[in-house]
């Protein structure tokens, strides 16, 4: 990150971004626009020319097209996008076809958009009606279901006047202190997938002194299979903007600022929607806190879902992951303490604060508390969003969804950073971060994506790579290096260039886990590991027998 | 980061493999090993850390493992941007560490040429030196035919770039640390370079993605410099040699006073870089310290001395130009008194050789007849500032940037004309620092201003005083520190309340909210600095405008401690020095004025002679004793008065009209053209000695070739002409000169050349050697602050010129050129930037029929010039801008006589002129 550059986009504010000005202004296309607007904006050319190229729709080859294939992993699995395209290309260009990386129609697939409408499962049957009509609706279907007595995510909202009232009520009654303790005793964790305290987060906000604070909604909700920020943007879009507004209140924010993936286009409308409700309400009138949401449009980079590079992006800077610390807390948005949390993080504030927090507590294992979303793909019989207690053992949940809907292998759970778990080891896992970590897979963001029968485990070591290295910053070497690497040599083994060299993939994927910037170069060896490990047989015709020489390894094992 | 100092130790400690230190707060890991490095084995690598730069974490080769406890579990971490912490156990070479450190680079050379026998940078590279370090001996990816997907395969003509007259890229050899980029945007803050895509196939760009010829680079090298390959260097990068010796020496450009390091072989020079080090620098310079420098050996250069026979400048030998100026200077003395004798030295030139020359004028020839470029430059910031403080010199130094909380910038551009400090200001100001510029012309960092008072040229006095009004009008006036530091208040409070201010905002064309804006906020910073330059002194009421700028500082209290202040930006190398020794002519070495008796006594006994008691002239005054035949013999050391001082005509009647002119110059200047006796002396790269730069350091400058065949030192020039004279001086060696001096000049007590260490010492330098920050600590220099209070006074220029000429010329100089160019044009700058132009604003463009790159007359009561003109709205409607840099043009012979009131310091920025297309 360039302070320099986080301080001249603090002096323009949030209303005037580069980053919007190029993603969705329609004087930022020309050279010449570009000239005029970095010298408007005090930044180099270079710095308007290098953001714009890092974004799928702003100067990628993905900007600008008509209509846009899905090309996330559940539709891959599922293989419904051959025919996709094929449909699609009857009726466009094949240069006026996109793709995109997972629309979040995952329970249906089949998943395309036109003009800025997502479709799914049918749709695409009726293609010539779709591109003759205007605004026409998607089909779309999914289940929402909760075991819990008392739904807290997946609850209607049905007076948005009352349910604002839990604020208006809670800050009269409780101070500051007491409100953050409640957060704090609700037990509640990030749900992006670190699962980070989010009690202790707003507090350490709460904690530093500044004249400027942000509150960040991360709803760029990147990881193929996840699907459950969308369903709460769409669905439950208040609950959302009250935990933001807590958030500013007990911190000390007066900007909410909502990241949501340009691929939600309806997403970004309903929200866009419930703040105007919210401002219809006029609910802090006469208050000297003050308040105010701002939506800002993504533009097509899965690397924007990580903290540090999605500020960087609200910000114009090329979103390339910065360095910790400083933590957003301390120095976020336009360097301002800020907290940023997953858009599913927010949702439940409004009732750990009018149901209490024991309440919410009361719900998982004590340590990994109250509900969670859990987004469900085609491969089961009911796929849909799934809201159930934390702690819940993993067939259970299945079970509600009617289980499988084909012969499985394994799932993909918690995103292309998640572990691949196959079918035997479910039944020890229980729906929780400890229970993940402890068997060797990663709870994440709770997105269930069926691997089925016939897909071979060597294609999706490649698929993983391949979207690693679409997907990396290209900030640091092992995820910028190791991702075209790895894909290669998996590449070469699949198309019978050359046998895999295990102790070089070995290799490869520790380089990537331990000394990778981020989550994304680190993560993707989970994965991958998983794979080699429970499916070495399969994998076996694709691996070069060892050198005699090279079999002691040297590597130390890691100590964490 | 580099500024962690010793000091700032604490009593916690980590362990750097097992061993327990004290730890500094906020360093890093990489930081606090780097410092315990004593032992070699613990070396950790890296490749896209530079210590001026900040943290980045791109690379992961400076990966270790920490644990909390010595047996507890260890985790992998970038120790360049991990903080170390109390009990923190630090593993720098364990195997996994060992290992990963060798995996990445592998990777990094997987997609990097193989054959460094043909690289530019072999040697040089940073990545070979790692590559050895972790000793990757074979790349394991790919097969044999070819390693896998390179991301250079894909790079377009843009990003193998060799058009620039310095600036190269081969983004072949390019490992994307991204070092440039941060360079660029953290240490000269231009943001030209940036990364173009994401992932793999990102690569590094200049502006849209264009050559450096056709982007917005400034050509400071710092991307060269820092760059680990190779992918960005320069010209000069493939000279370099192994074996080639370093020599640390001082830039002779701008008065920022830049530490260089020139590599030289078989007396020639290579390169020069910036050595990381340097107090002043920190490895970081422009594109005239670091690239112009091919002047010192250019063929214009003078190789013997000149005697005009016939009318024509012959060869003769060093005896007899010595013989013959001895002869003739004698003769001159005895014929017309010493009064007939005048000389002019150089701020170019080192302090010794100043000493030398007003040594030689006053003590040998017998007058007070010495002055230097001082005169058109800061001469009313001494005058000002002594009247007001005591001490005419900045009152802190430019490290105060770092813990000032406001800037004011009055007249002054220093990102082309002083372009390090011009890039502190800006990365500070960049980071939400606020700063009013007070500027006719919109500067660069006029941009970023929050305040920028674009007032009419030559109203300073006039936005200042309304300054001061608002400030005591706000009740901001920082009454303890007038009360206890300062006298004259009361007067000046009474005057100032009494302005008619919204007649003073007509008179500079301001907007009077925006002036009460940026006073309340000067005023109630903690801490403001204010820096100045030319564009403040160069005035009929200069003097003035330098004690209403003091007025401020003392009115709100900012003097006297880190990050405040009032801070002249000296123009040349060793404009400050010159002045300190003595080439004056109202004040002798260490600014005691020569007329009381008292100083007259202090002088005799010091040189043991007979001394002149009358204040000498002034360099307007000699021009005028020449052309009334009163001046017969003028000396003129390193300074193209012809080109540069003003009223061209009238400095060209004055020499012809002299019996004997003496030029010591390194080319045949215009001046030198006119000269009696050229004598060739030699550039700074030729000769040892001390600059001191604009915040009172003294610095050591080392030769680094010998001279010129030929030429001689300035010093010894100067030297051997006094002992032809009759007196008994040694030859000029740098440590002796400066002992000589250290006897006369108080402020010098404690310098030795020994003491002068790397990075020089700030004066008042006490005999113990301890040297001075920040001045005017507990008291001023005179006892108390005294205010000021001058009205504003329309120029007498304007006066009589403004209605037959109604545009208001102001002159400055640019990044690539330096005063009359007499070296920068003589270098790839030129290929730069090769003329001089007018900016003029569309406006008066529209009403004069004027286009864009079109020619224009621009004359004025004195005389006229055509140049080529450029519509911008940088400067106000009725006013035009330009350079003085190139002899062909000869700005001057438009400028005036109008001089400062106090100092006699020209009025350049005031030019009444017309203007009209050809």
């Amino acid at each position: 990150m360039s302070k320099n550059l986080t301080a001249l986009a603090k002096r323009q504010g949030i209303d005037q971004t580069l980053f919007q000005e190029l993603a969705i202004g329609e004087d930022s296309k020309s050279k010449a626009q570009r000239k005029a607007l970095a010298k408007e904006l005090l930044i180099g050319e270079a710095v308007v020319h290098g953001a714009a190229s890092f974004y799928d729709f702003i100067d990628g080859d993905n900007a600008n097209k008509k209509a846009y294939v899905c090309n996330g992993s559940s539709c891959l699995c599922a293989d419904t996008q051959h025919n996709v395209k094929a449909k699609l290309t009857q009726h466009f260009a094949a240069d006026d076809i996109g793709h995109v990386t997972c629309l979040g129609r995952c329970a249906q697939n089949s998943a395309f958009q036109i003009n800025k409408e997502n479709y799914s499962g049918n749709d695409i049957e009726n293609l010539a009606e779709i591109i003759n009509a205007d605004n026409a609706k998607s089909s779309e279907h999914y289940y929402v279901e909760s075991n819990l007595a008392q739904p807290i995510l997946t609850a209607e909202i049905n007076d948005v006047a009352q349910y604002y009232q839990v604020f208006s009520n809670a800050i009269a009654q409780f101070t500051v202190d007491e409100l953050l303790q409640q957060i704090t005793d609700s037990g509640l964790r990030g749900r992006g997938g670190a699962g980070f305290p989010t009690g202790f987060k707003w507090r350490s906000c709460r904690d530093v002194v500044g004249d400027e604070k942000y509150i960040v909604c991360n709803a760029d909700e990147g990881d193929a299979g996840a699907y459950s920020d969308r369903y709460l943007l769409e669905q439950r879009p208040h609950a959302v903007l009250f935990g933001m507004l807590m958030a500013g209140y007990l911190s000390g924010a007066e900007t909410g600022v909502l990241y949501i993936r340009d691929e939600y286009p309806q997403a970004i409308r309903t929200t866009e929607a419930a703040i105007a409700e919210f401002e219809a309400l006029g609910l802090l009138k006469g208050m000297a806190f003050k308040f105010s949401f701002k939506i800002i449009r993504g533009a097509g980079a899965y690397i924007c879902g990580e903290e540090t590079a999605l500020l960087r992006s609200i910000e114009g800077q090329r979103p390339l992951v910065s360095v910790r610390p400083p933590f957003p807390t301390q120095s976020g948005l336009f360097g301002c303490p800020t907290i940023l949390n997953n858009v599913e993080t927010f949702a439940p504030i409004n009732f750990i604060l009018s149901e209490g927090a024991q309440q919410y507590f009361a719900l998982g294992n004590g340590k990994s508390t109250g509900s969670k979303l859990v987004s469900l793909d085609s491969s089961f019989a009911k796929p849909g969003i799934y809201e159930v207690a934390m702690g819940m053992p993993m067939l259970d949940l299945f079970a509600m969804a009617g289980g499988f809907s084909k012969p499985l292998k394994a799932l993909h759970i918690g995103g292309p950073l998640g572990g691949v778990v196959p079918i035997s080891a479910l039944e020890k896992l229980t729906l929780d971060f400890e229970s993940f970590a402890e068997s060797g897979f990663l709870l994440g963001h709770a997105s269930v994506i069926g691997l089925p029968e016939p897909l071979s485990m060597i294609d999706y070591i490649e698929h993983l790579f391949e979207f690693t290295a679409a997907e990396s910053c290209g900030k640091c070497y092992p995820c910028k290096l190791g991702s075209v690497r790895g894909q290669e040599m998996v590449q070469d083994a699949i198309d019978g260039k050359q046998l895999l060299n295990r102790e070089l993939l070995d290799d490869l994927l520790e380089t990537m886990q331990l000394g990778s910037l981020c989550a994304l170069g680190g993560g993707v060896p989970l994965p991958i590991q998983n794979i080699l490990q429970y499916f070495a047989d399969e994998l076996k015709p694709f691996i070069a027998a060892k050198k005699p020489e090279s079999e002691q390894s040297t590597s130390e094992q890691a100590n964490v | 980061m580099s500024n962690l100092t010793a000091d700032m130790m604490t009593n916690k400690v980590a362990f750097l493999n097992g061993v327990a230190h004290n730890i500094i707060a906020d360093e890093s890991v990489l930081d606090f090993s780097r410092r315990l490095e004593q032992n070699k084995q613990y070396d950790i690598p890296t490749l896209c850390d530079d210590n001026r730069l900040d943290a980045y974490g791109s690379c992961r080769v400076c990966s270790v493992d920490i644990a909390l406890s010595a047996d507890g579990p260890r985790k992998v971490m970038a120790s360049c941007h991990t903080p170390i912490a109390d009990g923190m156990h630090i593993f720098t070479n364990s195997t996994r560490v060992e290992k990963l450190r060798k995996n990445i680079v592998e990777l990094v050379l997987s997609d990097h040429p193989d054959n460094c026998e043909e690289c530019p940078s072999n040697n040089y590279c940073e990545l070979q030196d790692v590559a050895v370090a972790t000793g990757v001996r074979e790349i394991r990816f790919g097969n044999a035919e070819s390693r896998g997907k390179q991301s250079r395969d894909t790079l377009p003509e843009v990003s193998k770039d060799d058009a620039h007259p310095y600036m190269r890229m081969d983004l072949s050899l390019c490992i994307d640390c991204n070092r440039c980029v941060r360079a660029c945007d953290e240490i000269q803050g231009e943001q030209v370079l940036s990364a173009v895509g994401r992932g793999f196939d990102s690569r590094i760009i200049k502006g849209q993605d264009v050559s450096f010829d056709d982007s917005d680079c400034v050509s400071c090298g710092a991307c060269a410099q820092t760059c680990p390959t190779g992918a960005i260097s320069d010209v000069f990068r493939a000279n370099r040699m192994a074996d080639a010796e370093k020599i640390r020496t001082i830039c002779s450009y701008c008065g920022v006073g830049c530490n260089l390091e020139v590599s030289v072989k078989d007396n020639k020079i290579l390169s020069i870089e910036a050595p990381k080090d340097a107090a002043v620098n920190a490895g970081h310079t422009c594109l005239k310290g670091r690239y112009a420098w091919r002047f010192y050996n250019h063929p214009d250069r003078l190789t013997t001395p000149l005697i005009r026979i016939n009318d024509e400048l012959t060869p003769v030998s060093w005896a007899r130009a010595f013989e013959y100026l001895a002869e003739r200077l004698l003769s001159i003395k005895n014929q017309h008194g010493s009064d007939a004798i005048a000389g002019i030295s150089s701020a170019r030139c080192t302090n010794e050789e100043n000493y030398l020359l007003q040594k030689m004028i006053r003590v040998v020839l017998g007058t007070n007849n010495i002055d230097c470029c001082a005169r058109v430059c800061h001469s009313p910031t001494a005058y000002g500032m002594q009247k007001s403080f005591g001490t005419g010199a900045a009152t802190n130094s430019i490290d105060d940037i770092k813990h000032t909380e406001f800037i004011m910038l009055i007249g002054a551009n220093p990102t082309a004309a002083h372009p390090v400090t011009g890039a502190k200001i800006k990365q500070k100001v960049m980071k939400g620092t606020p700063l009013i510029v007070i500027d006719p012309v919109e500067t660069e960092l006029a941009r970023y201003a929050q305040w920028h008072i674009q007032l009419r040229p030559g109203t300073n006095v006039a936005v200042l005083n309304m300054m001061a009004y608002y400030i005591i009008d706000e009740g901001l006036v920082d009454m303890s520190f007038v009360d206890n530091r300062t006298e004259e208040y009361q007067s000046y409070h009474d005057a100032i309340m009494a302005l008619n201010i919204d007649q003073l905002a007509d008179i500079s064309g301001v907007d009077k909210a925006l002036v009460r804006d940026a006073a309340m906020a000067y005023a109630k910073a903690n801490n403001a600095m204010s820096f100045h330059g030319l564009g403040v002194t160069e005035h009929s009421q200069g003097s003035r405008a330098i004690m209403c700028i003091a007025d401020l500082t003392m009115l709100t209290g900012n003097i006297g401690r880190s990050g405040v202040g009032m801070n002249p930006l000296r123009g040349q190398n060793n404009v400050q020095g010159a002045a300190d020794m003595g080439c004056q002519p109202h004040q002798g070495a260490g600014y005691f004025p020569v007329d009381t008796d008292e100083n007259h006594r202090y002088y005799q006994e010091h040189y043991k002679a007979e001394m002149p008691k009358e204040v000498g002239y002034k360099i307007p005054e000699m021009f005028n004793a020449a052309l009334a035949g009163d001046l017969k013999a003028l000396w003129i050391l390193g300074e193209d008065v012809v080109q540069t001082d003003p009223n061209q005509q009238h400095v060209v009647a004055s020499l012809s009209n002299l019996e004997l002119l003496i030029v010591q110059e390194i080319f045949l200047s215009e001046t030198a053209k006119m000269a009696d006796v050229v004598l060739p002396g030699t550039s700074f790269l030729e000769k040892s000695g001390t600059f001191t730069n604009g915040e009172r350091r003294v610095q050591k400058v080392n030769a680094a070739v010998t001279p010129k065949v030929g030429c001689k030192t300035d010093g010894q020039i100067i030297v051997e002409m006094m002992n032809a004279l009759g007196y008994q001086q040694a030859d000029y060696q740098a440590d002796t000169m400066l002992e000589e001096i250290a006897q006369v000049v108080p402020f010098f007590a404690g310098i030795t050349w020994d003491n002068l260490g790397e990075n020089g010492l700030q004066w008042p330098v006490a005999k113990n050697g301890k040297d001075t920050q920040i001045l005017h600590l507990e008291s001023f220099k005179r006892g108390l602050g005294r205010f000021h209070f001058y009205p504003f006074e329309e120029s007498v220029e304007i006066e009589k010129n403004g209605a037959a000429f109604p545009y208001i010329l102001t002159t400055s100089r640019n990044l690539e050129h330096y005063n009359c160019g007499t070296m920068t044009r003589r270098t790839g700058n030129g290929d730069i930037v090769n003329e001089d132009v007018l900016l003029v604003n569309h406006i008066d463009a529209q009403e004069k029929n004027i286009t864009n790159d079109s020619q224009v007359r621009l004359f004025s009561a004195r005389g006229e010039i055509v140049l080529k003109a450029q519509i911008s709205d940088k400067v106000n409607q009725g006013i035009l801008f330009t350079t003085f840099h190139f002899p062909e043009l000869m700005i001057n012979r438009v400028t005036g006589d109008v001089t400062d009131k106090h100092t006699k310091c020209p009025e350049y920025k005031v030019v009444s002129v017309g203007i009209e297309a050809v």
